[in-house]
């Protein structure tokens, strides 16, 4: 459903997407790995936009995702992201986070998105903290309604990036825990962690990129356990040595 | 100081006081309006219309407000549109004022993480409704202790407006004091009806203030 076909994307004088090519189909999850600065977040932000590409084709079930048009928004709405620092509105309450997206960029009525944004966030956990403001949980908390505020809108797949970089080691779990039940849902997602356990586990595919090039992908027993590049065995080496 | 003098001179300088908080109303009123709408131009990603916000900003920055009052009230006149003394004070300083209204409103804008405005987008808002629903009411708040600091030198300024004949407190001090030469009753009693005005709005912005640094102590534990 996912098509990245061939994007180059340059900062400035900088190249930072060489070339990147990825197909997703609809309930596949792919993991992104690979060292700080080779391209993932720039890969995640140009499936919904949020990065415009210099050139390549990102298609979403055959739309084009183009920055520059009107229909950019109609199309986030359909696929989610989840942040590395969460990025929820400290001003709204945790069930106001959750509903906001329905209401006011889809306009459902108001008792109908309070009742899925409730059962959202008893999904993840967290029904019991649903007046509460972001500030007064914790990081793994804020971070599981920063992923159901991206299920309210019934996306077709979510992206996340690092969901779990910023959270202290011992609420890591629960927010792989909802991941983990997502992706057994069937839900299509295309996760950038350094989780290698969690890709190991959870992921259909597991690519590796450098330098701005997917420079080894294949099924995530294959490439986690046996990878053929000398950069991703040396990439692996490190993340599991600590 | 005679008790008699006091009294006699206290209703007239009530009614400047009316006017003072009028104008005082009407400039803060007119600065807000047009303050929001400079910032908001001043982030449009079209050159011109921020340019144009630029320039505005920075010509009235550069211009002593006494001046834009008679610029106001002498000169637009001459182009046939008629403005009581009155009006045009409240336009000068509603003006002037824009200028830092802005300049705070820009602030308060800016303080919000880019993070929040992505996590917006990513749920399918346009930039309308983000500024709306997520960025101004946060930066409201961040904006709301200097806005009463605003607040407050639009009062203080008010009294310029005695220099275009408005009859508002200074200048009904400046009427008595002419005709009874009782200065220093006058003039004290002025100042005194001031701070009424100014103090309750800087005690009030202090304890923003400390509210404010307070919850956002709270947010970071
Ligand atoms: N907005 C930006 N402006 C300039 N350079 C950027 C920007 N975003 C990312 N980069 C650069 O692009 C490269 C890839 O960044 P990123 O996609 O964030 O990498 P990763 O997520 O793999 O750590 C880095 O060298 C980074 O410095
Ligand atoms: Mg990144």
């Amino acid at each position: 459903m996912i098509a990245i076909d061939h994007i180059h994307k340059a900062f400035g004088a900088t190249q930072v997407l060489k070339g990147v090519s990825l197909e997703v189909a609809a309930g596949e999850v792919v993991c992104l790995i690979g060292p700080s600065g080779s391209g993932k977040s720039t890969v995640l932000r140009c499936i919904n936009g949020l990065e415009s590409y210099d050139s390549g084709a990102i298609t979403i079930h055959g739309q084009t995702v183009d920055v520059r048009r009107s229909d950019i928004h109609a199309l986030r709405t359909r696929v989610g992201m989840v942040f590395q620092r969460f990025n929820l509105f400290p001003h709204r309450t945790v069930l106001e986070n959750v509903m906001e997206g329905p209401i006011f960029v889809k306009g459902e009525p108001r008792a109908e998105a309070r009742q899925h944004a409730q059962s959202l966030l008893e999904k993840v956990g967290l029904a019991e903290k649903q007046a509460a403001y972001p500030t007064q949980l914790s990081g793994g908390q804020q971070q599981r309604v920063a992923i159901a505020r991206a299920l309210a809108m019934r996306p077709e797949a979510i992206l996340f990036d690092e969901p779990t970089s910023a959270l202290d080691p011992e609420l890591v779990g629960d927010v792989l825990t909802v991941m983990r039940g997502l992706a057994a849902e069937g839900m299509t997602m295309v996760v950038v962690t350094h989780e290698m356990s969690f890709a190991k586990e959870v992921a259909d595919r597991v690519c590796f990129l450098y330098g701005g090039q997917i420079v080894e992908e294949g099924p995530a027993s294959r490439v986690l356990s046996e990878p053929q590049n000398a950069r991703t065995q040396d990439f692996l080496r490190r993340v599991l040595d600590h | 100081m005679a008790y008699a003098d006091i009294a006699a001179f206290f209703p007239i300088l009530l009614k400047g006081a009316v006017v003072t908080v009028q104008i005082t109303l009407g400039a803060l009123l007119l600065s807000t309006f047009l303050g929001l709408l400079l910032a908001l131009m001043k982030r449009s990603p079209f050159a011109p219309i921020s340019a144009l916000a630029s320039t505005f900003i920075n010509v009235i920055r550069g211009l002593p407000i006494i001046v834009q009052l008679f610029y106001i009230y002498f000169v637009i006149p001459e182009l046939g549109i008629d403005l009581s003394a009155f009006q045009a004070s409240i336009i000068g300083l509603g003006i002037a004022y824009s200028a830092y209204q802005a300049e705070n409103f820009r602030a308060g804008i800016e303080a919000i993480d880019s993070g929040q405005i992505e996590a917006a987008k990513s749920i399918g808002m346009k930039s309308a409704l983000i500024m709306r629903r997520v960025v101004l009411p946060q930066a409201v708040r961040i904006a709301l202790p200097p806005y009463g600091n605003t607040a407050v030198m639009i009062l203080k300024d008010s009294s310029l407006a005695s220099t275009i004949t408005v009859a508002e407190m200074t200048r009904a001090g400046q009427l008595i004091a002419a005709s009874t030469f009782q200065n220093t009753t006058v003039y004290t009693m002025v100042a005194l009806m001031y701070l009424a005005l100014s103090l309750p709005l800087i005690f009030g912005v202090n304890r923003l203030e400390r509210f404010f640094s307070k919850s956002r102590q709270g947010a970071n534990q």
